[in-house]
């Protein structure tokens, strides 16, 4: 029980007709995952990452060797109920509406229906859904498909969380928004599994990886371990006179070594992120998705921080979204994460919220109507221009220093 | 269960979302009442409300049984083929749940639709003679002989086995058997002399008489009449095609013993066509309190041949023995229950096969079980040269297959048959105890076998 997931040497071989050996998709893999860890299962198409999901799952049997999930079979329905799959592409009943398909799915995982509607609301939110709630999934875009296949797999609050590459088919906010709520449930105690070829997600959100080839493990560690250039120094700093960056090339031409000195590049994410938020500033309207990056409430906070969250919003009710970013030890920028989870809700704010909230009513008590006062002043702030501009190259700098190679 | 119900609900929906059902219900709202004001059959009241019933509920069964295929199928394989099944069967659910919860679903929708027109039917059928011009003579007939359910009894059949093997005996012992015979394979000479030696059974030569008896008669109301439905056969054809014939019914076995009769005797001389259908009315008191009832035939000396009474349909005794409504409700079940092992044997089928493979598989079931007798009967008849071989492989295989004519609702319904309970019981144990069990079975053992997700490296 050591590993939320572990595999034995587990082989898939798929032959032809007659028995054959034709392809090894998998081949003596000995995987450990533990628990409340985010692992990424890196590698090119056709490297086996699906196939060891369908088998640690059970929807393909393997050819020798064993999966253990959650200390057991995947298959038993005591250990199903308490993962979460979302497969690579959102495979939905076209005639269900997004309400209906949770529903379902709700109803496989015996919830009773009281907590059954709570939570397919409360994921409708998350997901920013709830306008599409009663039309047809099939009348869906990629885009709105894939965030039901996300709230689908979130109905059971799994502990267990396996997504087949998460990102694909999403826009950039869609992608930034599961990457926050991967951090988020982490920091929740979940453990994530996801698969995926886009190496810019992994190394985000990922603590550990595993790259995959021809159905074998051809690298594993932490990113950080696995990144990290030991020969370097990168110092990040505001903007410097010529005289100074002369001063510093003097300084470093003494210890022998050669430096570049460059204005660090903006991340093509937070720029378009930033575009997107300031036209929903100007309030222009649109048909798509509502992002959020409000995670849903069931989704289990361990009992003593849940209290703990309680506790600090109702002392300084001021500042809980604060609180809540610089919580993220796992978060490998916090300052950035933060700047970008203001934006992302930012975005949403003018259709999630009323206008007008009494603020008495709601601080003392609930810890999630708090957020909601505080973006009003955030939102304030990064409307005064000058304050956006300030806050902005801050979170990039942090960036470049994160990336390590500039 | 509660995941059987959810998959159960989620089926009915597709169903009716994707417009499976929708088409199916459209073409029954057209086609009932058309046939409704359409159908005349020959002219008769009686005929007009037999043509309906048979026709309407002949299409209604046989459009759901096509829905019900194509429904069942589309379901499992659909879900394989655009993999939702990927998500559902991650959650926590058996395989064997997803499958009964697919056959739930189809059966709940068909017993809905079902439902649904056997009442419009119904309705149509119990307000046509209001609409149409008739004689009281006709309504009479029509409440006599159609709104009624009548159990018919025919006479047990006799044992010839022994007297065959005597006469086959005496045959081959003096020498007569290949010459009589030629070229027939014992079997078949002992099949044909047991049809001779039955039909002899069944002749009454001038001056003699046939006594047939019946245990069990138990009509529903003591009063009503019972009827005596025959048909004669002749060895010398009449010129008037016309025989004479004197009718006893009652309970005869104090006479065999010399004792007082207990009931009255009815008796009824007559005379009527050869080669035609015709009923005797007897009061119902001529039944013995347990049931048992004699019908006698005596061929008098003014015909000059044997009547003889032909084999299956020659003789019988019907009497009410039900309502016609719970009678069309029993009949109903008959339609039901196919529905049933339908939906089972589509499930199946698309277990490993792919959709239009396992629609083709059902679709040749599904003809096939509405001739299984004819496709039983010339298995038997091409077995006979055959050997064991056959009779301990392909046959049982065959044997598995639905009988769907063997218990044809229309057909009771159009005689004003009794379908009884027992026939429902027999239909029910057999297909789905039986049949709709073993599809259920053998699709579970497949479809926990197989890998769901397909091979993608």
């Amino acid at each position: 029980m050591q590993y939320a997931i572990e595999t034995i040497s587990l082989t898939k071989v798929f032959s032809d007709l007659w028995g054959r050996a034709k392809v090894f998709a998998v081949n003596d893999l000995n995987l450990q995952i533990r628990y409340n860890e985010v692992f990424g299962l890196l590698g090119p198409n056709g490297s086996g990452k699906t196939t060891t999901l369908k088998m640690l799952l059970g929807l393909l049997y393997p050819t020798k060797g064993r999966a253990v999930v959650l200390g057991g079979d995947s298959t038993d329905p005591k250990i199903s109920a308490r993962i979460g799959f979302m497969p690579e592409e959102s495979y939905l009943y076209q005639y269900l509406t997004a309400r209906e398909t949770l529903d379902f799915y709700g109803r496989l995982f015996a919830l009773p229906a009281k907590v059954r509607r709570m939570r397919i609301e409360s994921l409708l939110d998350m997901v920013g859904l709830r306008a599409a709630a009663n039309r047809a999934v099939g009348t869906f875009s990629k885009g709105m498909a894939r965030r039901i296949g996300l709230a689908q797999a979130l109905i059971n609050d799994p502990d267990l969380l396996i997504l087949d590459e998460p990102t694909t088919g999403l826009d950039p906010l869609g992608t930034r928004q599961i990457k926050d709520l991967i951090l988020q449930l982490a920091k929740r105690g979940k453990t994530i599994l996801l698969c995926s070829h886009l190496l810019a997600d992994v190394e985000d959100v990922c603590d550990r990886i595993a790259i995959l080839y021809g159905g074998q493990i051809q690298s594993e560690g932490r990113v950080r371990e696995l990144l990290v250039q030991t020969g370097k120094t990168q110092i990040t700093t505001g903007r410097l006179s010529d005289r100074a960056v002369e001063r510093i090339r003097q300084i470093v031409e003494d210890e022998h070594c050669e430096c570049m000195v460059t204005s660090p590049m903006e991340k093509l994410e937070s720029f378009f992120i930033r575009a997107v938020a300031s036209a929903e500033d100007k309030a222009q309207p649109t048909s798509g998705v509502v992002g959020t990056a409000q995670i849903s409430d069931f989704l289990a906070p361990p009992a003593a921080e849940a209290l703990l969250d309680k506790l600090v919003s109702s002392a300084e009710s001021q500042t809980p979204a604060q609180e809540q970013t610089t919580e993220q030890v796992k978060a490998p920028e916090p300052p950035k994460a933060a700047t970008d989870e203001r934006l992302l809700r930012k975005l949403t704010k003018p259709i999630e919220t009323p206008p007008e909230k009494p603020p008495a009513e709601t601080a003392p008590v609930t810890p999630t109507a708090e957020p909601d006062r505080d973006e009003q002043t955030i939102l304030d702030q990064l409307t005064g221009r000058s304050e956006s501009e300030n806050k902005n190259p801050e979170s990039d700098r942090t960036k470049q220093e994160e990336s390590g190679d500039a | 269960m509660r995941n059987i119900w959810a998959v159960a609900i989620n089926t009915v929906k597709q169903a009716v979302r994707m417009k499976i059902a929708a088409v199916f219900i459209v073409l029954l709202v057209v086609l009932l009442p058309a046939m409704g004001f359409s159908t005349t059959g020959d002219g008769t009241l009686k005929g007009r409300l037999q043509t309906f019933v048979s026709y309407g509920l002949s299409l209604t069964s046989f459009l759901l049984c096509l829905l019900t295929i194509v429904a069942s199928i589309y379901s499992v394989t659909g879900d394989i083929k655009h993999r939702q099944i990927y998500t559902v069967l991650t959650k926590p659910i058996r395989r064997f749940e997803l499958l009964l919860g697919k056959l739930a679903g189809i059966t709940l929708l068909n017993v809905v639709l079902l439902a649904l027109f056997s009442a419009v039917i119904y309705s149509i059928t119990i307000y046509m003679p209001r609409f149409v011009q008739t004689s009281e003579d006709e309504l009479q007939q029509v409440n006599n002989e159609f709104f009624t359910a009548r159990a018919g009894l025919v006479p047990a059949e006799p044992q010839v086995a022994d007297e065959v093997d005597a006469v086959y005996e005496k045959l081959r012992q003096s020498g007569q058997l290949t010459e009589v015979f030629r070229g027939m394979s014992p079997a078949e000479i002992k099949k044909r002399l047991t049809k001779r030696k039955k039909l002899e059974k069944r002749a009454a030569a001038v001056g003699q008489e046939l006594v047939w008896e019946f245990e069990n008669v138990k009509p529903l109301d003591p009063n009503q009449s019972l009827f005596i439905r025959f048909k004669y056969d002749v060895s010398v054809t009449p010129p008037d095609l016309q025989v004479y014939g004197q009718w006893f019914a009652g309970d005869i076995r104090p006479l065999k013993y010399g004792q007082p009769m207990v009931t009255g005797l009815y008796e009824s001389a007559r005379k009527d066509v050869i080669r035609t259908f015709h009923e005797i009315e007897v009061p119902g008191q001529v039944i013995a309190q347990d049931g048992y009832l004699a019908v006698g035939f005596f061929n008098p000396p003014l015909n000059r041949t044997v009547v003889i009474f032909p084999l299956d349909e020659g003789l019988e005794v019907l009497y009410e023995a039900g309502t016609f409504t719970t009678n069309y409700i029993r009949a109903v079940l008959l339609i039901f229950l196919r529905l049933v092992v339908l939906a089972a044997l589509g499930v199946l089928a698309s277990t490993f096969l792919s959709f239009p493979v396992a629609l083709l598989v059902c679709l040749v079931i599904f003809f096939t079980a509405n001739f299984s007798g004819f496709v039983l009967e010339s298995f038997d008849y091409l077995s006979e040269n055959l050997t064991s071989v056959y009779r301990y492989t392909l046959k049982p295989l065959i044997r598995l297959l639905p009988q769907f004519d063997k218990f044809n609702p229309t057909r009771y319904l159009v005689g004003a048959r009794l379908v009884s309970w027992s026939v429902v019981a027999k239909a029910a144990g057999l297909m789905i105890l039986v049949k709709a069990l073993l599809a259920m079975l053998l699709a579970l053992v497949i479809f926990s076998r197989h890998e769901i997700a397909k091979i993608t490296a």
